[in-house]
């Protein structure tokens, strides 16, 4: 399966959740698949996703959160998978979308290539649900299943390597403006307050 | 060793602060900091791998509208250099954080030296205010500070001197 069947997919039984996008191809899919503002859109921090929604998860008990992560940021900390795995965050749901190589930086290999069973480390971080799913078929079919189950669960999707630069263009505003509307977002579909009385 | 009164101190300031969420990595100077936050109810502890987690975890919690702490020590905080300028310069995004102050003249650590003569032109070449509490008395303005990091919208860091957290202990 491409990445972009495998994101309308998870799209597709996203309902309330919201989401939280590594950069690049993950977000940039997720961005094309949704036009969501309550989703959150990283761009920097490689890696660190997984952390951010981890953050929003343990502060938000009652929001679902979904991480839409890639190969790339994991590998960039797995450690994350330690944290996740000690917060135990029922809200949280973390998926990879492991497509082998850096797609936007060209496809170049990942490090490791094809050998690395992401699920494996996963369980040995000590996620009690985690899988590898590599066909559309049984993405539909269990993505039901994985959308109800309690958190924490990690799901890695194995989608195929899109050869040369991937041209699915990034979400059509940047950084202060990110941190704004999904601010809003969260102000608006949760009844919290995020920005004091003058704004910021 | 810093007195019961000053980590009970800190500890009180945080919650003045209204912060119920902290993310850490410990040194050995903030660690006795670390436990008393850990032993607190209200606020809920997050132990991580890498510190730059604890300035993703901090982050992400502000969308989810609390007030939060990244704790660590000055090394640590040079390891999260990369994400502070991406995540949180990039986006604008507040974040609060407390570090001792490794390598002054009353640190002779060699391998805390780097630390003690880089970390503040860092901060100061990336704009990200700091501020030192360097006694026990000083220790209110943690309030004014973490508001700073919210006017400001960016990475402020607290530093904790050695002789406030460690005394005449060498």
């Amino acid at each position: 399966m491409k990445a972009r069947e495998a994101v309308e997919v998870l799209a597709q039984h996203r309902g309330d959740a919201v989401a939280v996008c590594a950069l690049g191809m993950a977000a940039n899919e997720w961005w094309g698949a949704t036009h969501s503002e309550d989703s959150f859109y990283m761009h920097g921090a490689m890696g660190f996703a997984a952390s951010f929604a981890l953050g929003l998860a343990i502060s938000l008990p009652r929001a679902n959160v979904w991480l839409i992560n890639a190969d790339g940021s994991l590998c960039m900390n797995l450690g994350c998978l330690l944290t996740e795995a000690s917060q135990q965050a029922r809200n949280l749901k973390h998926f990879v979308i492991d497509n082998q190589v850096y797609q936007t930086v060209g496809a170049l290999p990942m490090v490791n290539q094809g050998r690395t069973d992401y699920a494996a480390i996963a369980r040995g971080a000590g996620f009690a649900h985690a899988r590898t799913i590599d066909n559309l078929e049984d993405l539909k079919q269990q993505m039901p299943a994985i959308a109800a189950e309690d958190g924490p669960t990690f799901t890695v999707l194995r989608v195929t390597a899109e050869v040369g630069f991937l041209r699915t263009p990034p979400m059509t505003y940047e950084g202060p403006e990110m941190k704004y509307r999904f601010g809003r977002a969260m102000e608006k579909k949760f009844d919290i307050t995020v920005f004091g009385p003058q704004g910021y | 060793m810093a007195s019961m009164d000053v980590n009970a101190g800190l500890h009180e300031q945080l919650t003045k602060c209204g912060i119920t969420l902290a993310a850490s990595l410990p040194d050995d100077w903030v660690a006795p900091l670390i436990q008393r936050i850990e032993g607190d109810n209200a606020i809920r502890h997050v132990p991580v791998a890498r510190e730059a987690e604890a300035i993703a975890i901090c982050s992400g919690a502000f969308f989810g509208g609390v007030r939060s702490v990244a704790l660590m020590g000055a090394t640590g905080l040079l390891t999260c250099t990369g994400e502070l300028a991406t995540l949180n310069l990039r986006h604008a995004i507040p974040v609060f954080l407390i570090v001792s102050q490794r390598g002054t003249i009353d640190d002779q650590r060699i391998y805390q030296e780097v630390q003690g003569r880089r970390t503040k032109p860092l901060l100061d070449m990336f704009d990200f205010p700091y501020h030192v509490v360097e006694r026990p008395e000083d220790i209110g303005c943690i309030p004014d500070c973490y508001e700073t990091s919210r006017l400001q919208k960016r990475p402020f860091v607290l530093f904790l001197a050695r002789q406030l957290m460690k005394g005449d202990v060498r």
